[in-house]
């Protein structure tokens, strides 16, 4: 469901408690509105039987005709009222008590007129009269109260619910405003891990089905972006990669030049300079063709060395395992220039999956950099930890050596690129990068100049190349 | 006449000998070096006629004795030989300061002409 339809749908709700609410306040008033006019009417027959007793009195102490048609003036008055309000009665209190109203009010007007033929002086008589008198007002008042009670009881009610559904609505608002923020909140967080994660170069969706809210749209529009990304990334990758071939070229045709130049220029010199050379001379200049030839052929021999695809034997192995062996491959070079070595190497490394013959090279070419970047003395830093986040292991391995200045540094997994004044033929490096590449991992340097260069390769987890069951090699 | 004076910049060895053996045969006085920094002291010390230099060198390449001849003799020729067969964009951009470009392998025959006229045009 759309965030925008929640929120209608909330409001609806938050609509709808307050209608039913409003609309039971105005029952309830208007039963009271009820039972308020019925307490008038009530009152109105109270007074009339109170002036009824009270003309009935005067007619017992003083006999006065005036007092006795009193009363029967206040009976018929009496009855027509009844008559007139009857549904209001009947609605307020019932039928069976306004018949029992309107028979006592007839036993009182029956003996009234049994009164009046006989003497109003016979005491019996005037005693059941009293009686009956009395018993209608009575009862007259009963109702009254009664209803009052009512009303009471009904604005209480009234006031109960009223304060209920207030804390309901509180309550309702609170938790279902709560949940949209939550839903929210927990989309928003998906939405966050994964720009995370791409801009960490892990271009993988979310797997699951972005629901169908605004929150969804926006996932959705991220894993385009992302797929995209990752074609544009890949394309990029190739342009690279077709540039580092040119570079190579550039670099073939610049380091066989050079010889090339030396056994041209040599054999032009020899024919302009023949007549003067003595024997010696002339073997040296062949001699030095042959060494300029030789030049050339090792160059093409490493060349067609690198180019040639390797087979991979991938393999589990222990990082740390792998760093011991290659210490025993340079320790004759570290004692011979004088070097220290620091080890760092952290335990519970995850198993990694290698060509380790292939690993174990990089390692030696950067160990060796290192110690010929020292000359003699110095240090030789080799560490290892892991790196959970992207289930990786780490390699760094650092000197104290010159330093690589910055403008090299771009240049440095260059071929042929090499800062070796004699020594080096600028591949080293450049098939160190492949490897690791190849191994699905990266290799970076940072360096400052007269403090020292660092090294630092990282290797996916055989767990994360989901090698740690099978292939063992 | 004095004689004329040729300055020979190359970090290969073989380069600077076949040029001294080479112009010392047609009466120029060679003076040969393997990088960039002695050249530039010597350049101090004193005028050569034309200043042949390769361009790619560790530390002082041939861009930077090309700054310096420039700024030191203004009406000293240079002229720039390089193992890269593809002159770059930046080079071409220099070629109204450089007297000349040869591509290695150098054609002797060529780089003496090229001397000549630069001594000629002086």
């Amino acid at each position: 469901m759309k965030i925008e339809h929640k929120i209608y749908l909330s409001n609806a709700v938050h609509i709808l408690l307050i209608v039913l609410i409003g609309m039971f306040a105005l029952q309830n008033l208007n039963e009271i509105l009820t039972k308020f006019r019925f307490t008038v009417i009530a009152e109105g027959l109270n007074a009339n039987f109170l002036e009824m007793r009270l003309a009935e009195k005067n007619y017992f102490l003083y006999g006065d005709n005036e007092a006795f048609n009193n009363i029967k003036t206040r009976i018929d008055q009496t009855r027509e009222t009844l008559l007139q309000v009857r549904p209001d009665i009947i609605r307020a209190v019932g039928a069976e008590k306004y018949t029992k109203l309107q028979d006592q009010l007839h036993t009182y007007a029956q003996l009234v007129d049994s009164v009046s033929k006989a003497s109003h002086r016979d005491a019996v008589v005037q005693k059941k009269l009293r009686e009956a008198g009395q018993n209608l007002k009575t009862f007259s008042e009963n109702i009254t109260a009664l209803e009052s009670d009512r009303i009471g009881a009904i604005i209480v009610r009234s006031k109960n619910i009223l304060l209920y559904s207030f804390w309901a609505v509180v309550l309702f608002a609170f938790l279902f405003s709560n949940l949209i923020v939550r839903n929210i909140g927990q989309s928003l967080r998906k939405v966050v891990d994964l720009t995370r994660s791409i801009s960490k170069g892990n271009y993988r969706k979310i797997e699951e089905k972005p629901s169908s809210d605004e929150i969804g749209a926006v996932i959705s529009a991220i894993n385009a972006m992302a797929e995209e990304l990752h074609k544009r990334e890949k394309e990029i990758v190739q342009s690279k990669r077709l540039a580092s071939i040119g570079v190579l070229v550039a670099g073939v045709a610049h380091e066989l030049n050079n010889p090339l130049n030396n056994i041209s220029m040599l054999a032009q010199t020899y024919a302009e300079v023949y007549d003067g050379l003595n024997k010696e001379d002339r073997v040296s200049f062949m001699e030095r063709v042959d060494q300029e030839t030789e030049r050339l052929r090792v160059i093409i021999h490493n060349l067609l060395d690198y180019a040639k695809p390797k087979e991979q034997h991938l393999a589990k192995a222990t990082t740390n395992q792998v760093i011991q062996k290659i210490l025993a491959l340079v320790q004759n070079m570290l004692d011979v220039s004088n070097i220290r070595i620091k080890l760092a190497l952290a335990e519970d490394l995850p198993v990694i999956y290698i060509d380790e013959h292939q690993i174990q090279q990089v390692l030696v070419n950067m160990a060796t950099n290192a110690i010929q970047a020292m000359g003699k003395g110095g240090e030789l830093r080799i560490a290892s930890r892991y790196l959970p986040d992207n289930d990786e292991i780490e390699i760094e391995i650092g000197d104290k050596g010159k330093g690589i200045a910055p403008e090299f540094l771009d240049h440095i997994f260059d071929p042929f690129f090499t800062t070796k004044e004699e020594s080096g033929t600028g591949l080293g490096l450049w098939v160190s990068y492949g490897i690791i590449k190849n191994h699905q991992g990266n290799i970076r340097v940072t360096s400052q100049v007269g403090v020292g260069t660092t090294f630092i390769i990282t290797l996916p987890s055989c767990k994360k190349l989901m090698r740690c069951t099978d292939g063992e090699a | 006449m004095a004689k004329h004076s040729i300055m020979v910049i190359d970090d290969e060895k073989i380069v600077g000998d076949m040029a001294k053996l080479s112009f010392e045969q047609d009466g120029y006085e060679v003076e040969t070096f393997l990088n960039g920094e002695p050249a530039l002291e010597r350049l101090k010390e004193r005028r050569f006629d034309v200043v042949v230099t390769d361009l790619k060198m560790k530390g002082v390449d041939g861009l930077e004795v090309l700054r310096t001849v420039k700024k030191l003799y203004p009406g000293v020729k240079v002229i720039m030989i390089t193992a890269f067969a593809n002159l770059d964009v930046a080079l071409e951009a220099l070629r109204d300061d450089v007297h000349d470009f040869f591509p290695k392998p150098v054609k002797i025959k060529d780089l003496k002409a090229s001397v000549k006229k630069a001594m000629g045009e002086e």
